[in-house]
């Protein structure tokens, strides 16, 4: 038997795409088939919060914040305070119970089915009942515009579509990109919110005196805290913009905003 | 610190690795494969085979068994690749042309060293691959792949 001896060909088993332009499509169609989806999704829960009632949504998330509730000494009074705060809202259809978190950063959230979860810490920093009124009320705001649900639902959507996506990959981009999306979508609502709590701080006490105390206040507070505020100004970033827009807000509804204080008595 | 800071570090360094790792994986690509040539142009005279048994017109002196093995791992920017395949489907080329180059370099060092044993030709050539099991997750992941060519290496008299 003869042997000629011959080289090997070296291009049978290998595919020749160029790596960049693989990488190029195929990142194009993850992000078209994300994007898709996170739109549909986000129609979804439009139509969910929309149509949702209440009622509904306080039997699903009923036992929501159960074995949250530190019971602290405070709960009453600031409960009593949401509900004359409540009260100027007429068409109120839930029925809003506030719950402290032991939890020395101070934060406020709307919690689904009606629970206001105020931290011990917002109770401990704040100065006269106006401000914390505002922080409430600005709370109630997000239950009017129901943002709790639109968040919830926004945030499961990013988190099940960018996992998904990109479970695959090494790097950490899931919790990265929920968490960015979570900070911007917020703002529209927290103004919204922002100017709704105003209107109940004024319908109130007659005047918004202090309201935005807690803001003015906070970056220094950010200072000698460093990061242990940070969860605050993710979700709620206070910005000279946001000051500013409630004094605009005061100026165009000719409320008073000069007006002694009504000083914070928790404690029974 | 700025608010951005922090997002643009976490996405910043995987994407700076990605880049990095592409660069330094296809340059050693292309030197491998340049590399892989220039041994298959010198070595194409000794026969590498898959028979079984020799043809019967072979006047064999001595045999051998003789081995040549490769072990391999992926680099980053392949294995992101091949993950966004695992999404869709279809070849993964980035570890086509990994595995090319570890079975090519496995049978030259098989070739290489016949050569130097003094033989003339490896007959019943075989492949085998195996995975190694990544020790970080606890043996879920693979940290490398080894091709191993074996075969039978024999002594043939000058012609």
């Amino acid at each position: 038997m003869k042997f000629e001896p011959r080289l090997p060909r070296d291009d049978v088993n290998v595919s020749r795409t160029h790596p960049l332009r693989e990488t190029a499509q195929l990142v194009a169609g993850v992000t078209l088939l994300t994007g898709a989806f996170v739109v549909a999704a986000f129609l979804a829960v439009e139509l969910g919060v929309r149509f949702l009632p209440a009622s509904w949504e306080q039997r699903i998330f009923s036992g929501w914040t159960e074995g949250l509730d530190e019971a602290d000494a405070r709960t009453e009074p600031v409960q009593d305070l949401v509900n004359r705060l409540a009260a100027h809202w007429p068409e109120n259809p839930y029925d809003l119970r506030v719950v402290i978190l032991e939890d020395e950063t101070p934060n406020a959230f709307a919690a689904p089915g009606g629970s206001i979860l105020v931290t011990s810490g917002l109770l401990d920093a704040a100065e006269s009942e106006n401000e914390l009124a505002f922080v409430l009320s600005h709370e109630v705001g997000h239950f009017r515009g129901r943002d709790h649900l639109r968040a919830l639902g926004r945030g499961l959507v990013l988190q099940v579509a960018v996992q998904t996506a990109i479970a695959s990959s090494a790097a950490n981009l899931p919790a990265l990109i929920t968490d960015l999306a979570s900070r911007s979508f917020g703002r529209e609502q927290e103004q919204s919110a922002d100017a709704f709590g105003l209107g109940l701080v004024q319908a109130e006490y007659g005047h918004v005196s202090g309201a935005e105390n807690f803001f003015e206040r906070l970056p220094d507070a950010r200072a000698d805290f460093g990061d242990e505020l940070g969860a605050w100004f993710a979700t709620h970033p206070v910005t000279e913009g946001r000051i500013e827009e409630l004094a605009d807000l005061t100026r165009r509804n000719g409320w008073q905003d000069e007006a002694p204080l009504r000083p914070l008595h928790l404690s029974p | 610190m700025e608010p951005w800071i922090e997002p643009a570090i976490r996405l910043g360094f995987p994407l700076a690795l990605l880049a990095v790792t592409y660069f330094i994986g296809s340059t050693v690509e292309r030197r491998h494969q340049h590399n892989l040539r220039q041994r298959e142009l010198r070595s194409r005279n000794l026969p590498a085979l898959t028979f079984a048994t020799p043809p019967a017109d072979w006047r064999i002196e001595d045999s051998a068994l003789v081995t040549g093995s490769v072990v391999i791992s992926i680099d980053y920017f392949k294995r992101f690749l091949a993950g966004l395949r695992g999404l869709f489907g279809g070849r993964i080329a980035s570890y086509e042309s990994l595995l090319d180059r570890a079975r090519r370099e496995a049978l030259l060092r098989l070739k290489e060293s016949a050569f130097e044993g003094g033989y003339r030709a490896v007959v019943n050539v075989r492949l085998e691959t195996s995975r190694l099991a990544s020790s970080t997750r606890r043996g879920e992941g693979t940290s490398g792949v080894e091709v191993l060519a074996f075969g039978t290496a024999l002594k043939l008299p000058r012609v």
